[in-house]
C-alpha cells in the first residue's frame, strides 16, 4: 500500500491526468501539488523558502504575454513552461479534440524548421488539404448512401480519383518535410523533458535545457507562436485517434470517466472528453485547425515561466526581441455555456472487460468561489492518507475497498466543475457496498463538525507541500504558469492558502449540506462485462477514412 | 539502467519512451548578452559553449556495524530526505511462497514497530506532513524518510524502528494479504499491465525469479511468522545503504544516525545471485497472443540481453537509443508514429542491470488492421540497424543529445547521492556515469554496427501481442507458429 500524502488542494489535475488531460507524448510526472511562499510555522528555518514570493519577477510585454522569473542558480540549467489559456472547454460542437489535435500539430514545425523548401511546399499543402477535405467529405456522403441503400452510387469514380490525388500529394509533401525538427534541436541541444499537454482549461509546452540554450528556446518557440505550419496533418489525426484507443477505448477508467463526465455535464463543454470523440477526431480539417490556433494562440493568451540558473534582465531582453515581434491578437472568445442545475440524481453504467469501480460526483463552483476552499479542506479530511476518513473507514477497517481517492477540480479548475470521490471494491464486496459506504461518510460532514486535529493536518500537509514543490525548476515553473493562466494571478496561491486556513468545521458542514445532496449527484459505475452474453454489443469500429 | 535514463514514462512501468540520455555535463555561461538580433537567428545553426559544471561530492562514512552512509547538505529549503537501499529482494522468495518478500516490505511500513502502534505510526506521520515509505522489489529493498528540517529527530526515530523492529502488527498483516489479492485479481485489466508482465515471462520463463508473480495461493500461504523471519534473516545494518540529503550538519547528523542506528547488530547478509536462462530456450523465436477485446493490439517484440556491466552496453544502448529509444529522434518513433500515423506510443529499449540478463524490446500498441505493418517495420528496422551503418548525422545527435543533457543527472542533491547508492549496490565505480560517458564520445559507426549485429537477433525475437482473439492467430501467423497464452481468471 503506497500512502497518498500529497494534499492535492486546488488545481491539481492529477485526475485529469489519467482522465482528461491529453498529453504529447506521454503521461507527465504528477504535476506537483501547490507551490511558492510559504511561512512554516518555524518561519525562521526556512528564510529562503520564506522569500521565494518575493523573487517572483514578473513582466508584460505590450503584445499582453506574461512572464514569470524565479533565479536559482545550484545547477546551470533551466526549466520553461509555455501555458495558453486554451483547452477543450473552447471547442465547439463537432470540432471536440481539436484543442489537442492543434497541441500535436505544433510539434510538426514552422516555415523555417521542420521543411526543405517551405515555398514549394506550400503549394503542396494547400492542395492537398483542399483534397484531403474534399475526399473526406465524399467519403461520408458515400457511407450515408451505402447505409441508406443506394449502393451504387455515381461518385465512386471521383472517389477513386481523389483517393489518388491525394496519396500523391501527401507523398509529394513528405519529400519537404525534415520530421521532427524542432525536437530534434531541443534534444540535441541537451533538452530534456520536452512534451505538451492539454486539459480542459489550459494547454501546455514544457522543456528544461542547459540553461546557456535558452536562445535557442526563445527562437523555436517565438517561431511556432507566430508561423506553426500544419504538416503531416492526415497522418498524425491518426496518430491521435491510437491514443484516443489507447487511453479512452481500451482503458477501463478511461471509458469509466469519458462517460461518467459526459453524463455529469449536459451543456458545458467540461462534458467532452479533451481527446475528442472518435467521430469528431477523424473529421477535423486543417482549415479549422489553423482558424483554432489564430483564435486562441495570441501572446494574450500566453504566459511563459522560466525557472534556473537565469539572469532576468538579460532574458527579458531576449524575450522582448523575439516574442515582443509577434503582433497583439484580440482577445479569446469566452466561453458562454453555463451547466444548468442539476435536478436529480444520473446513474450511469459502463461494460468492459475488468474488475467493478465507481465514481460519485457532485457538481461545485470553480475557482474563487469561497466554497472552492471549503472543498479543498473536504477533499483533504476524506482522502488524503492513511489516516484519513475514506481510508480507514473503506479500506483499513471495513476492507470493503481496494483504493478509494477523491479529486475536487474534476476535470478542470476555471468553471464550475465536480467533487469526484472514485473507489474500487474488494471482492466480494460491491460497488453499491462501497457506495454506501462513501455516502455515509458525506453525511457525516454534515451532522459532525471536523475535530481541529485534522484541520492542523490539512495545514501542515499544505504548508509541508508548499516548501517540497519548491524543490525542482519544471515543478515551480508549471506551478506559477498554471495559477497565472487559471487564477489570473500566480499569487493566487499564496492566497489560496490563506483562504484554506481559515476554513472551520461550520462551513464544511454548511457547505457538505449544500452541495453534497442526491439531486446533484452523478454516479458511475464499471461492470464486469459477461463473457459472453454482451459480446454482440460491442460498437463497430468506426472506420479511419484517410490513411 | 543508467545510461538511457526515462523522462517521460509511458504508461506505467513500461519502457521509458521518451528515453532522454543523461550524461556528464561541462558548461559555460550563457552568452544571452547578444540577444540584440535573435529574430534573426536560425535555430538550426545555432552553437553553444559546453555547459561546465562540478557537481558537489557527497561524504562517504561507514558506521562500525557496516551501515554505509552518503551525506550531502543542502541548505536551500527547510527539509531532510533520508533514502536507504536494502540488500534483500523477491529473488529469495521460496517457490511456493513467492510475493513473500513484496509483503513483508508493504507491512513493515504499515505493521507499526516495537515502540509504536501501526495506527500512532501513521498518525504521528501524517499529522507532522512527513512521508516515510518500504517497499521490496526484486532485486533491492527500499525506504525512504521526508520531512521537516523540524521533525528530524521523531521522523528518523520512526524510520529507525520500522526498518530494525517492525511489530507486523496482525490486523495489518491480514489487510496486506486481502488488498495483494484484490490486486491479483485486477491484474488482467488493462492491455497494457498484461503484455507487459506476459512478455517478461515469455523471456525469462515463468518460475524465473524476475518473472514469477504471486497467486492468490501462494499469498493466502503467507503467515505474520513468514514476514517475522524473512525481516530477521534478510534486513541487516552490513546490507543497507543511507543516503542523506537537505538542510542539516554533517556532524550532527552522524551523531543522531548513530544514535538509532548504531547498536544495531551485524548479520548475514544475503548473496544477490540471480540464475541466466539457459541459452537454449532463450534463442527460440516465439510468437504468442493473449485474447483480449481490445481496440489495439499492444505489441512487444524483442529477447533477452546483455548486462549492463558488459563491455558492449554503451555501443548497444546508443543503437537502440538511434533505433527507438529517444523518441523523436528515433527511427521507429519517425517511421511508425510519424511517417505512418499506426501508434501513439512506439519505441524500443534496453532495460539493463547487473544482477539478471537484460531485456531488449520494441514496442507499440496499435489499431488492429496495423498489427503486421508495425510488426515488420520492427523487423525491418532492426535488420537496417545490423546491415548498415548509421549515418553520420544520426551518431552525432546521439553523441550530443547524452553529452549536452548530462548536467540534468546531477540536478539534484538527492539525485546525486541516489546515484552513488545505487552504483554501490550494484558493484559498478562511482565514476560509471563518467566513465560511460567518455565511452559515448568515442563511439564510432563500426562500434555500433557490430553491437548491432551481434546482441541484436530478428531471428530469435519473442513476440506477444494483447488483443482480439478471433483476429490475432491469423494476423501473426506470417512470424512463426502462433500459440495463444490463457490466462485464468483467478480468486
Amino acid at each position: 500500500m503506497k500512502t497518498k500524502s500529497r494534499l492535492r488542494l486546488r488545481l491539481r489535475l492529477r485526475v485529469g491526468l489519467t482522465f482528461g488531460l491529453v498529453l504529447l507524448l506521454f503521461l507527465l510526472p504528477p504535476p506537483l501539488s501547490l507551490s511558492l511562499d510559504l511561512n512554516l510555522s518555524s518561519a525562521a528555518d526556512a528564510p529562503q523558502a520564506a522569500s521565494l514570493a518575493d523573487r517572483v519577477i514578473e513582466h508584460k510585454l505590450a503584445n499582453g504575454l506574461t512572464v514569470l522569473m524565479v533565479e536559482r542558480h545550484q545547477t546551470p540549467v533551466v526549466s520553461i513552461n509555455l501555458t495558453f489559456g486554451v483547452g477543450g472547454i473552447n471547442e465547439q460542437v463537432s470540432r471536440t479534440g481539436i484543442a489537442h489535435l492543434y497541441e500535436h500539430m505544433a510539434f510538426k514545425g514552422t516555415r523555417t524548421v521542420g521543411t526543405r523548401d517551405y515555398e514549394k511546399e506550400r503549394e503542396l499543402l494547400d492542395e492537398l488539404h483542399r483534397v484531403g477535405t474534399e475526399l473526406e467529405l465524399k467519403q461520408r456522403e458515400m457511407t450515408a448512401a451505402a447505409q441508406a441503400g443506394n449502393s451504387n452510387t455515381p461518385a465512386e469514380t471521383t472517389l477513386e480519383a481523389l483517393q489518388q490525388r491525394f496519396k500523391e500529394l501527401q507523398e509529394r509533401a513528405g519529400h519537404y518535410v525534415v520530421g521532427n525538427e524542432m525536437a530534434l534541436l531541443y534534444q540535441r541541444h541537451g533538452g530534456v523533458g520536452l512534451n505538451a499537454a492539454t486539459g480542459k482549461d489550459l494547454t501546455r509546452y514544457m522543456i528544461s535545457l542547459p540553461a546557456n540554450r535558452l536562445p535557442l528556446w526563445a527562437a523555436l518557440e517565438a517561431d511556432r507562436m507566430a508561423h506553426p505550419v500544419l504538416r503531416e496533418f492526415y497522418k498524425e489525426r491518426g496518430v491521435v485517434m491510437e491514443e484516443r484507443r489507447l487511453r479512452t477505448e481500451d482503458s477501463p477508467n478511461g471509458m469509466l470517466f469519458e462517460t461518467f463526465t459526459a453524463a455529469a455535464f449536459q451543456a458545458h463543454p467540461y462534458g467532452v472528453p479533451t481527446i475528442g470523440w472518435a467521430s469528431d477526431i477523424q473529421a477535423l480539417t486543417p482549415t479549422a485547425t489553423e482558424e483554432f490556433f489564430k483564435t486562441y494562440y495570441g501572446p494574450g493568451n500566453a504566459t511563459i515561466a522560466i525557472v534556473g540558473d537565469i539572469n532576468p534582465k538579460e532574458v527579458l531582453a531576449l524575450i522582448e526581441n523575439t516574442f515582443g515581434n509577434i503582433p497583439a491578437s484580440p482577445p479569446a472568445p469566452p466561453v458562454l455555456t453555463v451547466e444548468p442545475l442539476q435536478r436529480g440524481e444520473r446513474r450511469v453504467e459502463v461494460e468492459f472487460d475488468a474488475e467493478p469501480s465507481l465514481a460519485i460526483g457532485y457538481h461545485k463552483p470553480g475557482i474563487g468561489h469561497p466554497d472552492d476552499y471549503v472543498f479543498d479542506v473536504i477533499d483533504a479530511v476524506l482522502t488524503d492518507g492513511v489516516t484519513s476518513r475514506l481510508y480507514s473507514r473503506l479500506v483499513r477497517d471495513k476492507r470493503l475497498a481496494a483504493s478509494v481517492t477523491s479529486d475536487t477540480n474534476y476535470p478542470g479548475v476555471r468553471a464550475p466543475n465536480l467533487f469526484v470521490v472514485m473507489a474500487t471494491p474488494r471482492a466480494p464486496h460491491t460497488t453499491a457496498e462501497v457506495e454506501a459506504a462513501i455516502l455515509e461518510e458525506l453525511e457525516r460532514l454534515k451532522t459532525e463538525p471536523v475535530s481541529a486535529k485534522e484541520l492542523e493536518k490539512v495545514l501542515n500537509n499544505l504548508d509541508a507541500d508548499l516548501v517540497r514543490s519548491l524543490r525542482s525548476n519544471a515543478g515551480l515553473a508549471s506551478q506559477l504558469a498554471l495559477y497565472q493562466t487559471v487564477a489570473g494571478e500566480w499569487r493566487y496561491v499564496l492566497k489560496a492558502r490563506d483562504r484554506i486556513a481559515a476554513v472551520t468545521p461550520a462551513d464544511i458542514q454548511r457547505v457538505a449540506t449544500q452541495y453534497l445532496i442526491k439531486s446533484n449527484r452523478t454516479v458511475g459505475i464499471l461492470v464486469k462485462k459477461g463473457n459472453d452474453k454482451n459480446k454482440k454489443m460491442t460498437a463497430l469500429p468506426s472506420g479511419e477514412v484517410t490513411q | 539502467m543508467r545510461l538511457v535514463r526515462g523522462e517521460g514514462v509511458g504508461v506505467r512501468g513500461q519502457i521509458p519512451a521518451i528515453a532522454v540520455m543523461l550524461l556528464a555535463i561541462v558548461g559555460g555561461q550563457a552568452t544571452v548578452g547578444s540577444a540584440g538580433d535573435l529574430t534573426l537567428d536560425d535555430p538550426r545553426r545555432m552553437k553553444f559553449s559546453p555547459v561546465e559544471f562540478n557537481p558537489p561530492e557527497p561524504e562517504r562514512v561507514v558506521l562500525d556495524n557496516g551501515l554505509v552512509v552518503y551525506l550531502l547538505e543542502d541548505h536551500e529549503l527547510p527539509l531532510i530526505t533520508v533514502n536507504a537501499m536494502l540488500k534483500t529482494g523477491s529473488w529469495l522468495d521460496p517457490a511456493d511462497k513467492v510475493g513473500l518478500a513484496a509483503l513483508a516490505g508493504s507491512v513493515m511500513r504499515t505493521g507499526g514497530s516495537m515502540r509504536m502502534s501501526a495506527d500512532q505510526v501513521d498518525e504521528e506521520l501524517e499529522q507532522l506532513a512527513a512521508s516515510l515509505s518500504i517497499s521490496i522489489g526484486r532485486e533491492s529493498g527500499s525506504a525512504s524518510l521526508d520531512v521537516l528540517k523540524k521533525d528530524l529527530k521523531r521522523g528518523i526515530q520512526i524510520f529507525a524502528d520500522l526498518l530494525r523492529a517492525p511489530a507486523f502488527d496482525p490486523a495489518r498483516v491480514e489487510l496486506a494479504k486481502l488488498q495483494a489479492i484484490e490486486s491479483i485479481r485486477r491484474r488482467q485489466d488493462n492491455p497494457g499491465s498484461i503484455v507487459g508482465r506476459e512478455f517478461v515471462k515469455l523471456l525469462y520463463g515463468s518460475d524465473h525469479p524476475t518473472a514469477r508473480e504471486s497467486t492468490v495461493a501462494s499469498i493466502q500461504r503467507l503467515t505474520r511468522d513468514d514476514l517475522i523471519a524473512f525481516h530477521q534473516h534478510t534486513v541487516q545494518p552490513n546490507g543497507m545503504i543511507l543516503g542523506v540529503t537537505g538542510d542539516f550538519e554533517k556532524g550532527a547528523m552522524l551523531t543522531t544516525l548513530r544514535e538509532v542506528f548504531g547498536d544495531w547488530q551485524k548479520g548475514e547478509v544475503p548473496d544477490l545471485k540471480i540464475p541466466d536462462v539457459p541459452e537454449g530456450e532463450a534463442s527460440l523465436s516465439t510468437v504468442r497472443f493473449v485474447s483480449k477485446e481490445t481496440t489495439q493490439t499492444h505489441l512487444r517484440v524483442g529477447h533477452l540481453t546483455i548486462k549492463e556491466n558488459d563491455p558492449d552496453y554503451v555501443a548497444l544502448a546508443i543503437a537502440n537509443d538511434i533505433l527507438g529509444g529517444s523518441s523523436f529522434r528515433s527511427r521507429l518513433f519517425n517511421d511508425v508514429r510519424t511517417k505512418r500515423g499506426l501508434a501513439y506510443s512506439v519505441g524500443s529499449a534496453v532495460r539493463t542491470g547487473t544482477h539478471d540478463q537484460g531485456i531488449w524490446l520494441m514496442r507499440a500498441e496499435t489499431k488492429l488492421a496495423s498489427t503486421q505493418e508495425v510488426i515488420n517495420r520492427f523487423v525491418a528496422n532492426v535488420e537496417r540497424l545490423r546491415t548498415e551503418p548509421v549515418t553520420d548525422e544520426e551518431l552525432d545527435e546521439a553523441k550530443e543529445a547524452y553529452v549536452n543533457s548530462f548536467v540534468f543527472s546531477f540536478t539534484s542533491p538527492s539525485a546525486i547521492v541516489n546515484r552513488l547508492m545505487e552504483l554501490e549496490y550494484d558493484g559498478l565505480p562511482k565514476d560509471f556515469l563518467q566513465q560511460l560517458r567518455d565511452k559515448v564520445v568515442k563511439l564510432t559507426k563500426e562500434e555500433l554496427l557490430a553491437a548491432a549485429k551481434k546482441h541484436l537477433h530478428p531471428d530469435r525475437l519473442k513476440i506477444l501481442a494483447v488483443g482480439p482473439g478471433e483476429a490475432l492467430p491469423r494476423l501473426l501467423s506470417g512470424f512463426g507458429e502462433v500459440k495463444e497464452i490463457r490466462l485464468t481468471p483467478e480468486g
